[in-house]
């Protein structure tokens, strides 16, 4: 009985997730397209997302802006006070990879060096709807669309021997400059 | 009539799951009809239902200064709205009408405040504090305008018991009822607050603004508060029914029922209507608002008090 | 009076209907000059790198593995989507789609790597320095990344040895 209990409860993590926002120095940029995606015009309430302000209540910690040496520590209390079990989204170019900033002074890096994240969105800054295909990502409900890209360029453009040049001589190919008179 | 143990343990439980049941329904039904007046599509009307069940499958996380008043402030906030279940006439009377009066009512109504206060003294952080600090200054002008309603309605009709009162008695005096339409006027302008919706939802649930008295609760302990709240909408719509739209309780059974809770339902889309379209108010704001309304209220009182 | 304002506010929104748009159901394309993902065409691309040097996060490396094979890495993590690769591309060969689905939950599915092979003397086989500076850019030496570690690497002499060029930052985190 309580199994039964315990599966329905998992299951319902998908249906309603709670979401806590932490901008850790970033421009502003990723939380106006955010804040986008809870007005009616591509609404995230629907799936059942709603914002709450600590993250004692929240499964999903919204993370955008470069880990800065200044909120490194807030950002890590943040995290360990959320309940398990939980998420982290990486949203922006910022909080995935250290944005454009990442060599600048007050900056650590990347969210992952402090936190482990477990969804990348990024994007300068990400549209809504990018943002939502992400969370459908999260959820299950559609597959995602990229994968490592891997060309080698297989012709050669130039042939490096003219073909006349060469000719067999005991199972070797040999390269022969034959003098034209 | 008297009723036995048996019908008494019979009534009890039908009341309390009756509630349990509906009430995450109507909280659903209030954010959708909220969703639909923005213009956008809501979530669906179960969600309440995902959300408590969510919230019973994660992490229990203790903290705060006294792990020990957070428990007991959880247990008990759930704990006394289902007592106050088992005093409220639901399309029948209340099931332990002989077990209690009016004055209990009263004293549970406040106590279910009271939880939300213990919660925020547990956790001890400044946002707490200071949520717990409104909550109480909007409960000390809240509570005496519904305890002037009960007691006009008891002075009417010379008796606290509980069939009695709650059955439309603010109209009950000899003439025209001039205290019952004044009392009208005032629950109904404040019947926001004592819901804890929109304009006056200052003290608890106010997450957009600071983390509120509940800022340290997670998992379990957040779903009996959620639970608490939204039973107490319904438990409030059932008491304004009982006291001010008693008309066509006299149906036989099936009939009553229906028509309770169209009124209930009614309610509650009034509570939703007022609660989308409306900003919350500064604590100031309120408190000036409720200390006109109570003056409003004690002048009917006295009215009362001369039989108008 | 407020209250007849409130809710002549709620009607006009009744009115309205409902707008929220189906998204992931049904999808959404860009606008037609929207910089989404950059794609790297191999046929096209002669290995000049000055996409490498113009990119102002530094997402693209470039190793010269030997004298015909160069290797141009594009990392998508800190990309800002900002065009400059593709404005100063020769051959146009890198074209910023229309592409905004990019979430994934590893970091490097959204690397683009090619092999690309540069041209030598037909008949000695090794570079010879050319007239112009855009042909001398394709000879060895002109940037050495570090491709294991996904690394830039700015100073010419750091290929010789060991040492890490940007250095992480420590903090202690108590």
């Amino acid at each position: 009985m309580t199994d039964m209990l315990k599966n329905l409860c998992k299951k319902m993590f998908g249906r309603s997730l709670w979401v806590y926002h932490a901008n850790s120095g970033g421009c502003n940029g990723c939380d106006i397209e955010v804040l986008n995606v809870l007005t009616p015009y591509y609404d995230a309430e629907r799936f059942g997302i709603k914002l709450v302000g600590s993250p004692r209540h929240a499964d999903v910690m919204l993370c955008q802006g470069p880990a800065m040496r200044s909120t490194a520590k807030a950002l890590k209390r943040a995290y360990e006070a959320m309940p398990a079990p939980k998420l982290v989204f990486a949203i922006g170019s910022c909080a995935c990879g250290g944005g454009l900033w990442h060599d600048s002074y007050p900056v650590i890096g990347p969210v992952e060096k402090i936190l482990p994240v477990n969804y990348y969105i990024p994007g300068c800054p990400p549209r809504p709807e990018a943002i939502i295909y992400g969370v459908a990502v999260a959820l299950g409900l559609v597959d995602k669309k990229t994968a490592p890209v891997q060309i080698k360029q297989m012709e050669y453009p130039i042939p490096l021997y003219h073909p006349d040049d060469l000719h067999t001589k005991d199972e070797m190919i040999v390269y022969e400059k034959i003098e034209k008179l | 009539m008297e009723q036995t143990l048996i019908q008494t343990i019979l009534a009890v439980i039908a009341n309390v799951c009756t509630v349990l049941l509906v009430a995450p329904f109507c909280q659903g039904l209030l954010r959708k009809v909220t969703a639909v007046i923005q213009s956008r599509q809501g979530p669906p009307i179960w969600q309440p239902y995902y959300d408590l069940l969510k919230l019973l499958g994660k992490d229990d996380i203790e903290s705060g200064d006294s792990p020990v008043m957070q428990r007991f402030a959880a247990y008990l906030s759930l704990a006394t709205v289902l007592t106050l279940a088992c005093l409220v006439p639901m399309g029948f009377s209340a099931p332990m009408n002989g077990q209690g009066d009016v004055i209990l009512l009263i004293y549970l109504l406040t106590l279910s405040g009271i939880c939300t206060l213990l919660a925020g003294l547990s956790a001890g952080s400044t946002y707490s504090l200071v949520g717990i600090s409104r909550q109480m200054m909007i409960m000390i002008a809240l509570e005496p305008l519904f305890a002037v309603a009960i007691i006009i309605g008891a002075i009417h009709t010379r008796s606290f018991r509980l069939d009695t009162v709650l059955n439309g008695s603010v109209y009950a005096n000899d003439g025209f009822p001039w205290s019952g339409l004044i009392m009208l006027c005032v629950m109904l302008l404040s019947f926001q607050a004592f819901v804890e919706r929109v304009p006056f939802d200052i003290g608890e649930a106010e997450t957009e603004i600071m983390e509120g008295p509940l800022m340290e609760y997670s998992g379990p302990k957040l779903a009996l508060f959620k639970y608490a709240s939204m039973v107490k909408l319904i438990i409030y719509s059932a008491l304004f029914v009982a006291m001010f739209a008693p008309w066509g309780s006299g149906f036989t059974f099936p009939l009553g029922l229906l028509l309770f809770w169209v009124k209930v339902i009614g309610l509650v889309l009034l509570v939703t209507l007022v609660a989308a379209t409306h900003a919350r108010y500064r604590i100031d704001q309120a408190i000036r608002y409720f200390a006109s309304l109570l003056l409003v209220a004690l002048s009917a009182l006295v009215l009362a008090g001369y039989g108008f | 009076m407020s209250v007849l304002s409130k809710l002549k506010e709620a009607i006009v929104c009744l009115k309205a209907g409902r707008v929220t748009l189906p998204y992931p159901a049904q999808p959404r394309p860009a606008p037609p000059k929207f910089r989404g993902r950059p794609i790297f065409n191999a046929t096209k691309c002669i290995g000049c790198g000055g996409c490498a040097s113009n990119c102002p996060a530094r997402e693209i490396l470039v190793l010269d593995i030997c004298q015909e094979i160069r290797i141009l890495k594009y990392l998508g993590r800190r990309c800002a989507y900002c065009g400059r690769c593709a404005d100063v591309c020769p051959e146009k060969a890198i074209t910023m789609s229309l592409e905004f689905e990019n979430a994934t939950n590893s970091i490097g599915d959204i690397s683009q790597t090619l092999e690309l092979f540069m041209s030598t003397c037909q008949r000695c086989g090794r570079c010879f320095k050319e007239k112009s500076p855009l042909e001398q850019l394709k000879m060895k030496g002109y940037r050495f990344d570090d491709l294991k570690n996904d690394r830039w690497i700015f100073k010419s002499q750091s290929y010789l040895g060991d040492e890490p060029v940007v250095a992480d930052i420590k903090l202690d985190m108590e």
